[in-house]
């Protein structure tokens, strides 16, 4: 028993005093336990409790890292992870030189500021490795999984990784996990080990280097430092935004006419539209003026029935959309919830592409389990009185996780409202599949006024079907019409000749984004999210509906420019599919690297020899960035300046004065808080309507200012505080 | 060359690649304007500039159309 071992009699002792029954596990390091490695600390409590044959496993703790013992046919220790706790690292610490090509795999603590904790994290698995005689590797399955798991069985637990078996598992249940322990798999998923680590060196190669040549190269010119990155999905990304963006700002909208009427049928008016659109003025005013005056005619009524299919099961790039859709989330924000679910063992693994179920996972006593809430009692038991379950399943599929369904648990904590509102649109969702197809009535009428052809559309839902267990989350608009027989005469009111424009293109939203991302084929299910947040965060797009920043369209057009490689759409989807084939054993790591080591090269090359001209069209851009977002708005004194953020070089402090005053037009100024941070918001004042800031200080809640020292809301707020008594209004 | 309007450098037609571009949607879409409301070029530019649909650089190229036009007296179409 090595020193590190009694170290662990010890800590289990000490735990012992308030934790478990001291008699069980004293003699713990004296007998040799199996090691189960969990990603996260919640999975390691549901594994644990899963685990334990009276599933309450003892909670420990070595040097603040909580573990847990259970006892099953022997003894297993359960170990969770903090995510990843290995990185990809150059083989050398100089930051200021491109290209890098040689890496490593280190710990992360050694790598990044602020992961010392990972130290403590890593020591004392390494600890408790040491007591094992055999080891599971439990993380989730898949790639980044697989990855967590390989790395601290080879190097926290030292080189276990061929002796560690698997669990593999889709929901924390404890009947699943049960059943996945009792079914190890003899060894980890090195195909996946192999696709992970490919992907996580191939992004670090491309990030490190292209990010390192745009941020020489504008430091060069400037003599700043300002980070400019992108990565190696990140500029196919930038690419279709910036195409989108070009065809918004180059958009001139032309003039067409639509012509509507207004039909009295049996005492009640309908609107009918003009069969096709019109595109000149005069023949618009023609078509008004024939019109005008005269009594309609059905000329034709037809109606056909057709059958809407349930939804298909969602995987994860549907529940990011449909909660985009539904509750305006962001996909990171419903990755995010959805993760926080899963580990509550209330729906399965949400980073899945399959929209399949298959029926091991036993439809109907999920569906049971789901009669036991109130809300669900009466569509289930519509459910369960179905002699056959059949779910409509998509053509998507994930060879390690089905599409994400309800466990039909009872939450064991109050779910926050998003949590409450994402768990609901899961269940409607996996009840609706199993359901019949709604039946709609479409009805058409052809109306003829004067020589010319109108048309009247209604719409009925016949048999709602899958809709009525998809309630609240589908929207159907309605369009009952009266009986119509053919030659019937209807009465005109009115006749409409409406102006309009062609509209610009839709600018992306996350969800759209997401999806056209997933079209094709870039970035994986868990990363997508990330990638925009990324967009964000380097300030290259901005808004909701994603409008691309002068920054972002330097960045893009000086990729394109001088390396279109590294944002061609085609070699990055090129080698993603490469990336795939690893896992599959049709491609091996090492070309890939070799692959994406050939794409940045000439890249580099290329970024080096034009060097001096990419560092003045980003270092120029950059600047501007900065000070746009120091404008807080326009002047209100002199209505011609703007207001900016400035430093008074005299007493260092922070004020907002306007752009006028270094011409000698105006001085107004404002004073902010000190020692803050204080930024823009482009919002204005709810109360009088002048623009805001944000103000950040250490240790405060973030808060929106007006600096407006007349704005009512003060005045009011200061009357509240003289009388001591709330007023209204 | 500069670009006649942002000053970047120009790539074809005096204009920066981006407001090229802006500057190919103007000219391609007056005929639609001619034969739907039969304006004349300047008449065109006018409308384009104060329609709140038009992007922003056919909006920047437009109204440096605009001035060009008046200032050295060009008819176009």
């Amino acid at each position: 028993m090595s020193c590190q071992g009694k170290t662990t009699i010890c800590e289990y002792r000490a735990a012992g005093k308030t934790q478990i029954a001291t008699s069980r596990y004293v003699e713990l390091p004296m007998q040799k336990y199996t090691l189960v490695i969990t990603e996260k600390p919640d999975a390691a409590r549901r594994i644990a409790v899963a685990l334990d044959r009276n599933h309450k496993p003892a909670k420990m703790s070595l040097s603040g890292v909580p573990y847990y013992a259970a006892q099953r046919d022997r003894r297993i220790v359960v170990v969770p992870a903090l995510g990843h706790l290995y990185t990809v690292v150059g083989e050398t610490n100089k930051r200021d030189f491109y290209p890098v090509f040689s890496f490593k795999w280190m710990p992360r603590f050694m790598a990044e500021r602020g992961a010392a904790r990972i130290r403590i994290w890593l020591d004392s698995i390494s600890r408790l490795a040491k007591g094992a005689d055999s080891f599971v590797d439990a993380c989730d399955y898949d790639v980044e999984g697989s990855i967590i798991g390989y790395s601290i069985m080879r190097y926290a637990c030292g080189n276990k990784e061929h002796l560690s078996k698997r669990m593999k598992y889709s929901t924390l249940t404890e009947e699943e996990l049960e059943k996945s322990y009792a079914e190890l798999l003899p060894n980890l998923d090195f195909g996946q080990v192999e696709a992970g680590k490919a992907r996580h060196e191939v992004d670090w190669l491309f990030g490190i280097n292209i990010s390192r040549a745009l941020t020489i190269a504008a430091r060069n010119v400037s003599g700043r430092y300002e980070m400019l990155s992108t990565g190696r999905v990140q500029g196919p990304v930038l690419m279709f935004l910036g195409a989108r963006e070009a065809s918004i700002k180059c958009f001139v909208p032309t003039p067409y006419w639509e012509m509507r009427a207004r039909v009295e049928i049996n005492g009640r008016t309908y609107e009918v539209e003009h069969e096709r659109t019109i595109e000149t003025k005069k023949e618009a005013e023609t078509l008004f003026n024939e019109c005008l005056k005269k009594t309609g005619c059905v000329e034709k009524v037809a109606s056909a029935e057709y059958l809407q299919s349930p939804p298909f099961p969602f995987d994860l790039g549907t529940l990011q959309n449909e909660a985009y859709r539904l509750f305006r989330y962001t996909p990171k924000r419903t990755m995010d919830i959805a993760q926080r679910l899963y580990l509550d063992a209330l729906i399965s693994y949400p980073r899945t592409s399959s929209q399949k179920l298959p029926p091991t996972i036993n439809y109907r006593a999920i569906l049971l389990n789901l009669n036991r809430f109130q809300s669900y009692k009466s569509l289930t038991a519509e459910l369960l009185a179905l002699p056959d379950l059949k779910p409509r399943e998509g053509a998507k599929d994930d060879p390690a996780h089905p599409a994400i369904y309800p466990t039909g648990r009872m939450p064991e904590r109050t779910l926050t409202m998003s949590e409450e509102k994402v768990l609901d649109l899961v269940i409607r969702r996996f009840m609706a599949i199993f359901s019949l197809p709604a039946v709609i009535q479409i009805m058409k009428a052809r109306i003829k006024v004067g020589s010319h052809m109108f048309q009247l559309t209604g719409r009925k839902t016949l048999t709602a079907g899958w809709q009525k267990f998809y309630k609240p989350y589908v929207h159907t608009e309605e369009v009952l019409l009266p009986p119509l027989h053919e030659e019937e005469k209807v009465k005109v009111r009115k006749v409409l000749m409406l102006a309009k424009f062609t509209q610009p293109p839709n600018r992306y939203n996350p969800a759209s984004l997401l999806r056209k991302m997933e079209e094709v084929n870039i970035g994986t299910k868990s990363t997508r999210a990330e990638i925009l947040q990324i967009l964000y965060d380097r300030k290259y797009v901005k808004n909701e509906r994603i409008e691309m920043t002068d920054l972002g369209f330097e960045v893009l057009e000086t990729l394109k420019d001088y390396c279109p490689a590294i944002v061609s759409v085609k070699l990055t989807r090129e080698l993603e599919e490469k990336m795939e084939s690893i896992q599959a054993g049709r491609e091996t790591r090492e070309n890939v690297l070799e692959d994406a080591v050939n794409v940045l090269k000439p890249a580099l090359e290329q970024l080096r020899i034009n060097e001096k001209s990419v560092g003045e069209r980003l270092s120029s851009t950059t600047v501007k960035a900065k000070l746009e977002e120091k404008i807080v708005g326009s002047c209100p004194t002199c209505k011609t300046g703007r207001l900016i953020i400035l430093r008074s070089k005299k007493t260092g402090k922070q004020f907002i004065g306007c752009s006028n005053y270094f011409k000698g037009r105006c001085n107004t100024s404002f004073a902010l808080p000190q020692k803050s941070h204080v930024s823009a918001t482009g919002k204005k004042c709810k109360c009088c309507g002048w623009p805001t800031v944000q103000v950040r200080a250490r240790g405060k809640h973030m808060w929106e200012l007006c600096f407006n020292a007349e704005c009512p809301a003060k005045k009011r707020r200061k009357q509240v505080g003289m009388q001591g008594v709330p007023q209204t209004g | 060359m500069e670009c006649k309007v942002c000053r970047k450098q120009a790539e074809r037609l005096g204009y920066c690649k981006l407001h090229a571009e802006a500057y190919q949607s103007i000219i391609e879409n007056y005929s639609v304007w001619k034969k739907a409301l039969g304006v004349s070029w300047k008449e065109y530019l006018s409308e384009v500039i104060k329609n709140s649909l038009t992007g922003e650089w056919a909006k920047e190229v437009a109204e440096h159309l605009a001035k060009e036009g008046d200032k050295n007296n060009v008819k176009i179409y």
